[in-house]
C-alpha cells in the first residue's frame, strides 16, 4: 500500500486536462483557474461529447486542430470521442467516490449549446467475477475493446507431457474470441503471452511447482481480429488484463509491467495506440512491455522500418509506460513528469482503488 | 564448476569416469556454460557445445523444386532441422466467393469498394510498388485468403511428436506466424493471382487481335490501351495452398520453415490462365512454357537467437531483479560475461533459455540498399534490449547475404 | 481436475434436510428464480446476464456466406457455447466435457429446432449468399442452471440484435452500413425459454433454477423447453430418479408462467434500450447527411 504520497486531485486533474486541449475562448472561460497548465505534448486525452447539440464532428476536431495536432473523433455509444493522438490520461470513471461528480464537465460554448466531455482513457476492475480465483475486466473505449481475465492459480493439472516441468509452475494462457472460434492466431498470441507472463510470475514459490497458473482472456466486445491479422492491436489490452487478473488472483510476481501499442505512418509520425482500422494504414506497428524496473520486456513489430525509427518508438514506448524514461533531454523529461499518468500509474491505481474498496476497515484504523 | 570445466574440456578425465555426452545430459545448464566461458588459464576460446561461435549461423543447404506434383517446392536444411515446402495453386473462382458480389456502403469497408472500382479503372498500372497497390493487395490477398500457409510438425521429427495427436500449439502458433508475415511483407503480389477476363471489343482491329493471339492474357497487351482495361473483369483467383513440413526438427523451426516458403515461392510457376466465354469456366495452359514465375517483393530473410544466462537461476527470485540502468551499469563492471546471445540456436540450447529474438530483415536494391528491418520480436526474457537489438540487426544484415547467395544458387 | 469439487456429506445433508422442510438455502421459494438481471452493450446482440451469481455474456454476430447445397433458401444460425476456465476452475480451456456438450443440446434444440429465429428470412439471393447469424455464449460464472440463463442470453441477444441491411441490385448484394440504413431486427417466430427443475426425495421435492450446490445434490432433473403460449418445443428427462408423470404436466404449467414473465422482463429491459437508441438515432440524422457527402458512389444520394 502506498499511503502518505501527494496525489493530484483528481478534480484539477481534468480541469487541467480539459484546459490543455480545448483552445476555444468561452471554454477557456470555464476553466480559467487551472487554465493555468501548459499544453502538453504527450498527454492522451479523450473527449466525449453528447451528440445532437448543434455542434458537429468537424467543429471539435477543428477546436483540437488549432492546437497544432492531429485529432479523430469516432461515435462511440452515447458521445462522440475524441482522440488526440499522442495525449494519454488514466480514466476517472473506476472510482466512484474520487471521481463520480467531477467525471462530466458541461460548460457552454459559443453557440450556446451544452457539451459535456467526459475523459475516457482505458479502465479496469478487480475482481468482477465470483468463481476463479482472480479476475479482471478492462475496457478501452479507444478501440472499443472490451476484456475479461480470469486467473485460476495454483491448480492441479493432470499429467500432461508439456506440463512437465517438475522445478516450476506451468503456465497456460488461452485467448477466447468473442465472435469466432479460437484459431491459429490466438495460439499464437498466447505463446507470446505465455512467454512473457512466465518470465514475470515466481513459478518456483512454495505451492507453485508441479502446478498451473490457467490464464483466461475473453474478448467480450470489441471487433474480432481477423484471420492472418496480427494481434498486435489488442496485445496491450491483453497484458494489462492479465496482469491484473493476476494480481486480483495474489499469484507471487517478480515484478509488474505496462505495455503499450505504437504506429508509424508512412510519413515517420509516430501515433500511439492506433485502432484497428488505422493500424491498418500504418508503415509498421509496434507493441511494447516495460518491466516497472525498466526492462523491456516484449517488443513484437511488424511492418517496415529501420532500426534508428525503433529506436525513437521505444523511447516513446517508455514515456508513455513509465515517463521516467527521457532523462536526457530535458524538455521531454519535464512534460513527462507534468503529465503524471503513465500507464504504469494505471495499473497500480486500480489495484490501489481495489484495496481501498476491499480494506476500508483497515485503513480507516490506520 | 572447476569439475565441470574439467569434465567439458578434457574428454577422458582419469578420475571422472563420465564422458561429455552423459554430462551434457545431466547438467546441461552447466556444460553449455563451461564451453562459453572457459577458464581464462586454458586459453580456450569461447564457443557453443555444438562448436559455433555465439553469431554464427549452422550450415545452411536449399534445393529448390524437388517436388513433382506441386506449382513450387523447396527442402531447406540448417543443420539438423529440415523443412520441406510445397506450394499447390488451385483456382477460386469468384462466383464461388460469397463475399464476391457483396459490396459494403459504411465508412471503412466502402473504401474496398471503391478500391474495387479504382482497380478496374487501371488494372496495370506501371510504378507497382504504390500505395494503391498496397491496399489493393491487401483487399484481395487479405480478404479473400489467396495465401493458405499450413505447417505440420511431422510424427517423429523430434521425440515429442507422436502420430495422430492434434497439430500442437507450436506448428499453429508458427502457421499463423507464416501468414501474418506473408501479409506484413507483401511477399506475393495480387496481381500474379488474378485471372482476368477481357470481354471483345466491337472494333474490327480489335477483332482481329482477338483471333491473333487468343487474348485474355493474364498478362494482357498493353497495346490494348486504358479504354480496353475498363471493361476487363476479374474471373478468379489463384489460391496458393502452402504446405510446410518440419520433417526433422532440432530447434530453430521458424526460420527454416519461413526459408522454405520463400524458396518455394521464388520457385513457383502458375499456368497462363484464361476465362473461356464459350464453355463459362476458367481453363489453363499445360505448356510449360507459357507458365510464369511470381514476381516477389524483396527477400525478407528470417534469423532467430536465443539468450543463454550464465546464472541458471536468474529471474526468479523476487529480490535479486536489479533496475533495467543498475543491470546494465553492473554487467559492464563485472568482467566476466552473463549471458550470451545464441544465433540459430539448436534444440539443445533452446531448452536452456527462455528469451527468444526473431528478426526478419531485407536489403532495398537487391542487397546494395540499406537494410530495411520487417519484424522484430522479442519476448521471454528482460535482459535483451537496444544495444544488443542494433548488433543483431548488423548480423541479420550478414545472415541475409549468405541467405541470399544459398537462395540464389539453388 | 475436471470435475466441481463435490459436496461435503454435511453439506448435501444439510441441502436434503432443508428442503425437506421446503426451504432453501437462500431463502428463496421453491419455484422461484434467482434474481435476474439483463443489459445490454453497446453493439447489437451484446448481452449481459446475470442469473444469482451465474453470469455469461453473448454476442451475436452476422456475416454473409454462402447457404448450405441442400438448403439454397435457409439462412445459417448456430450458438456457439465454449466452457473456459473462467466460468468455474474445473473447466479446462480448449477440452469440452459434458456440461457443455448437454447445454448445448438443450440450445439447439430449444432454440434453433424450435425454429424461433426465422432462418429462412435470412436468405439473401437463393444458392448465392446468405446471413449466418452466429449466438456466442461466454460463461463467466457457473452456479448453477446455466441452461436457462444461455437460453434466456440468446434469446435476448436475438431480439436486440440487427443485422446491416441489404438489399439485392443487378445480381450484386448491397450491404448498408448501420449509420446509413436502419439496420433490420431479426424476424423472431417465438420466444420459448428452457426451465429447469431438479427433484429431491424421491421426487416429492421439486425446485426451479438450482444453484450449483442445489444440483450437485439433486436426485434428477426435468428440463421443459416451452413458450408464451404454453408450445412445449423441447422436453428432456435425461437422468436420475424417476418422476411422476403427472407431475411433468404440472410443472409444464409452472414452467410456462416463469417463461411469460421472463420474457416480459426481457422485453422491458429491451425496449428500454431501444427507446434509448431511438433518442441518440434523431440526433445522428444531421451527422447522416454530412457522411454521404464522403461517399459519391452511393447510388441513393
Amino acid at each position: 500500500m502506498r499511503t502518505g504520497q501527494p496525489r493530484l486531485g483528481s478534480q484539477n486533474r481534468i480541469a487541467a486536462y480539459f484546459a490543455a486541449v480545448v483552445s476555444d475562448e468561452s471554454v477557456r472561460e470555464c476553466f480559467a483557474g487551472p487554465a493555468a497548465f501548459p499544453i502538453l505534448p504527450n498527454k492522451r486525452v479523450y473527449f466525449a461529447r453528447n451528440r445532437g447539440d448543434g455542434e458537429d464532428k468537424e467543429e471539435v476536431e477543428a477546436k483540437v486542430q488549432a492546437l497544432g495536432v492531429t485529432a479523430t473523433s469516432k461515435y462511440m455509444g452515447e458521445q462522440w470521442l475524441v482522440h488526440v493522438p499522442g495525449t494519454h490520461t488514466r480514466s476517472a470513471t473506476h472510482h466512484p467516490q474520487k471521481n463520480c461528480v467531477s467525471n462530466f464537465v458541461t460548460f457552454t460554448t459559443r453557440h450556446q449549446a451544452t457539451t459535456t466531455f467526459i475523459m475516457v482513457g482505458p479502465t479496469a476492475s478487480l475482481a468482477p467475477l465470483y468463481r476463479a480465483d482472480g479476475s479482471s475486466s478492462y475496457t478501452c473505449p479507444a478501440t472499443g475493446y472490451e476484456l475479461l481475465g480470469a486467473v485460476n492459480a495454483p491448480v492441479e493439472l493432470p499429467a500432461r507431457r508439456d506440463a512437465l516441468k517438475p522445478e516450476e509452475a506451468t503456465v497456460e494462457v488461452f485467448v477466447k474470441p468473442g465472435t469466432t472460434t479460437a484459431g491459429v492466431g490466438e495460439r499464437y498470441v498466447e505463446g507470446i503471452l505465455r512467454s512473457v507472463l512466465a518470465t514475470v510470475i515466481l513459478g518456483r514459490e512454495k505451492g507453485l511447482p508441479r502446478r498451473g497458473v490457467v490464464i483466461t482472456l475473453a474478448i467480450v466486445g470489441g471487433e474480432d481480429v481477423e484471420r492472418g491479422d496480427s494481434y498486435l492491436t489488442l496485445l496491450p489490452a491483453l497484458l494489462h488484463t492479465s496482469l491484473l487478473a493476476l494480481l486480483s488472483a495474489t499469484v507471487p510476481l517478480s515484478m509488474t509491467f505496462s505495455a503499450t501499442l505504437l504506429g508509424v505512418t508512412k510519413s515517420g509520425i509516430i501515433i500511439p495506440d492506433p485502432s484497428a482500422a488505422d493500424a491498418k494504414a500504418m508503415a509498421s506497428l509496434h507493441a511494447l512491455a516495460f518491466s516497472s524496473k525498466g526492462h523491456l520486456l516484449l517488443n513484437e513489430s511488424q511492418g517496415r522500418f529501420e532500426f534508428d525509427t525503433w529506436e525513437a518508438v521505444r523511447q516513446k514506448a517508455l514515456a508513455i509506460c513509465q515517463n521516467t524514461a527521457v532523462s536526457a533531454d530535458g524538455d521531454v523529461s519535464m512534460a513527462e513528469g507534468a503529465e503524471g499518468a503513465p500507464l504504469h500509474d494505471f495499473v497500480r491505481e486500480t489495484v490501489e482503488d481495489q484495496v481501498h474498496r476491499d480494506y476500508p476497515w483497515k485503513i480507516d484504523a490506520v | 564448476m572447476a569439475s565441470a570445466t574439467g569434465a567439458a574440456s578434457h574428454p577422458v578425465p582419469p578420475s571422472l569416469s563420465l564422458p561429455p555426452s552423459q554430462f551434457a545430459r545431466l547438467q546441461p545448464h552447466a556444460y553449455l556454460l563451461a564451453h562459453l566461458s572457459p577458464p581464462a588459464a586454458s586459453n580456450q576460446p569461447s564457443i557453443r557445445a555444438n562448436g559455433r561461435a555465439s553469431s554464427q549461423f549452422r550450415v545452411t543447404s536449399a534445393n529448390a523444386g524437388s517436388l513433382t506434383h506441386t506449382n513450387g517446392s523447396a527442402v531447406v536444411r540448417m543443420g539438423d532441422t529440415t523443412s520441406v515446402c510445397g506450394v499447390r495453386a488451385e483456382i477460386l473462382r469468384t462466383e464461388d466467393i460469397a463475399s464476391w458480389s457483396v459490396s459494403r456502403t459504411s465508412n471503412e469497408a466502402s473504401n474496398k469498394r471503391r478500391r474495387l472500382a479504382e482497380l478496374n479503372e487501371k488494372p496495370n498500372e506501371e510504378d507497382e510498388d504504390t500505395a494503391a497497390d498496397d491496399e489493393e493487395d491487401r483487399a484481395h490477398i487479405e480478404d479473400l485468403n489467396l495465401l493458405v500457409p499450413n505447417l505440420s510438425l511431422s510424427t517423429g521429427c523430434a521425440p515429442g511428436f507422436t502420430p495422430g495427436a492434434p497439430p500442437s500449439a507450436l506448428a499453429q502458433s508458427l502457421s499463423h506466424q507464416l501468414l501474418s508475415l506473408l501479409h506484413s511483407t507483401r511477399l506475393v503480389r495480387a496481381d500474379d493471382l488474378r485471372i482476368w477476363y477481357q470481354p471483345p471489343s466491337l472494333g474490327p482491329e480489335e477483332l482481329e487481335r482477338h483471333n491473333d493471339d487468343e487474348q485474355m492474357d493474364v498478362d494482357p497487351n498493353p497495346s490494348g490501351g486504358v479504354e480496353d482495361h475498363k471493361n476487363r473483369e476479374i474471373k478468379g483467383f489463384w489460391v496458393l495452398y502452402i504446405d510446410v513440413m518440419i520433417i526433422s526438427l532440432a530447434g530453430n523451426p521458424f526460420d527454416a520453415a519461413w526459408a522454405s516458403v520463400l524458396a518455394a515461392l521464388r520457385d513457383t510457376k502458375l499456368p497462363r490462365s484464361w476465362w473461356d466465354v464459350d464453355s463459362e469456366m476458367i481453363l489453363c495452359s499445360d505448356n510449360v512454357s507459357e507458365a510464369s514465375k511470381l514476381s516477389l517483393r524483396g527477400l525478407p530473410v528470417a534469423s532467430s537467437f536465443c539468450v543463454f544466462e550464465a546464472d541458471a537461476a536468474a529471474g526468479w527470485r523476487a529480490v535479486v531483479i536489479p533496475d533495467a540502468e543498475e543491470q546494465k551499469a553492473r554487467s559492464q563492471k563485472k568482467g566476466s560475461q552473463q549471458r550470451w546471445i545464441l544465433a540459430d540456436p539448436d534444440g539443445y540450447e533452446e531448452n536452456l533459455g527462455q528469451e527468444r529474438i526473431c528478426l526478419v530483415v531485407d536489403k532495398e536494391k537487391g542487397g546494395k540498399g540499406k537494410t530495411v528491418v520487417l519484424k522484430m520480436e522479442k519476448h521471454g526474457g528482460w535482459t535483451v534490449d537496444t544495444d544488443d537489438l542494433r548488433q543483431l540487426v548488423d548480423i541479420s544484415a550478414r545472415r541475409w547475404d549468405e541467405m541470399k547467395r544459398i537462395l540464389d544458387q539453388c | 481436475m475436471s470435475k466441481e469439487a463435490p459436496l461435503s456429506v454435511a453439506e448435501r445433508d444439510f441441502i436434503l434436510d432443508a428442503l425437506h422442510q421446503n426451504v432453501r438455502l437462500d431463502g428463496r421459494g421453491l419455484d422461484q428464480f434467482r434474481p435476474l438481471s439483463v443489459s445490454f452493450g453497446n453493439e447489437y446482440g451484446h448481452v449481459k446476464l446475470r442469473l444469482g451469481k451465474t453470469s455469461l455474456v453473448v454476442r451475436i454476430s452476422a456475416e454473409v456466406t454462402k447457404p448450405r447445397d441442400d438448403r439454397p433458401f435457409d439462412g445459417l444460425f448456430n450458438i456457439a457455447l465454449e466452457l473456459s476456465a473462467m466460468g468455474s476452475p474445473a473447466w479446462e480451456n480448449g477440452r469440452s466435457n459434458d456440461l457443455e456438450a448437454y447445454v448445448s443440446h438443450i440450445l439447439d434444440r430449444v432454440i434453433r429446432h424450435s425454429n424461433a429465429l426465422d432462418t429462412e428470412s435470412l436468405c439473401i439471393i437463393q444458392g448465392v449468399s446468405c446471413w449466418n447469424i452466429r449466438a456466442d455464449v461466454h460463461v463467466l460464472d457457473f452456479d448453477g442452471n446455466l441452461t436457462d440463463a444461455a437460453c434466456i442470453g440468446v434469446m435476448a441477444g436475438l431480439q436486440h440484435f440487427r443485422r446491416p441491411d441489404a438489399v439485392v441490385k443487378d445480381g450484386q448484394v448491397v450491404v448498408y452500413g448501420v449509420e446509413e440504413r436502419v439496420p433490420v431486427a431479426l424476424n423472431i417466430t417465438q420466444k420459448p425459454l428452457s426451465t429447469t427443475f431438479h427433484s429431491f426425495d424421491e421426487g416429492k421435492t421439486v425446485i426451479l433454477d438450482a444453484t450449483r450446490k442445489e444440483e450437485q445434490a439433486s436426485e434428477g432433473e426435468l428440463v421443459i423447453g416451452i413458450n408464451n403460449a404454453g408450445d412445449v418445443c423441447f422436453l428432456s428427462k435425461f437422468a436420475g430418479d424417476p418422476i411422476d408423470a403427472l407431475f411433468v404436466v404440472n410443472k409444464s404449467n409452472v414452467a410456462q408462467e416463469k417463461v411469460k414473465e421472463i420474457n416480459a422482463m426481457v422485453d422491458k429491459v429491451l425496449q428500454a434500450d431501444l427507446a434509448r437508441r431511438a433518442k441518440k438515432g434523431m440526433a445522428e440524422e444531421a451527422q447522416a447527411e454530412n457522411d454521404r457527402e464522403v461517399s459519391p458512389n452511393d447510388p441513393f444520394v
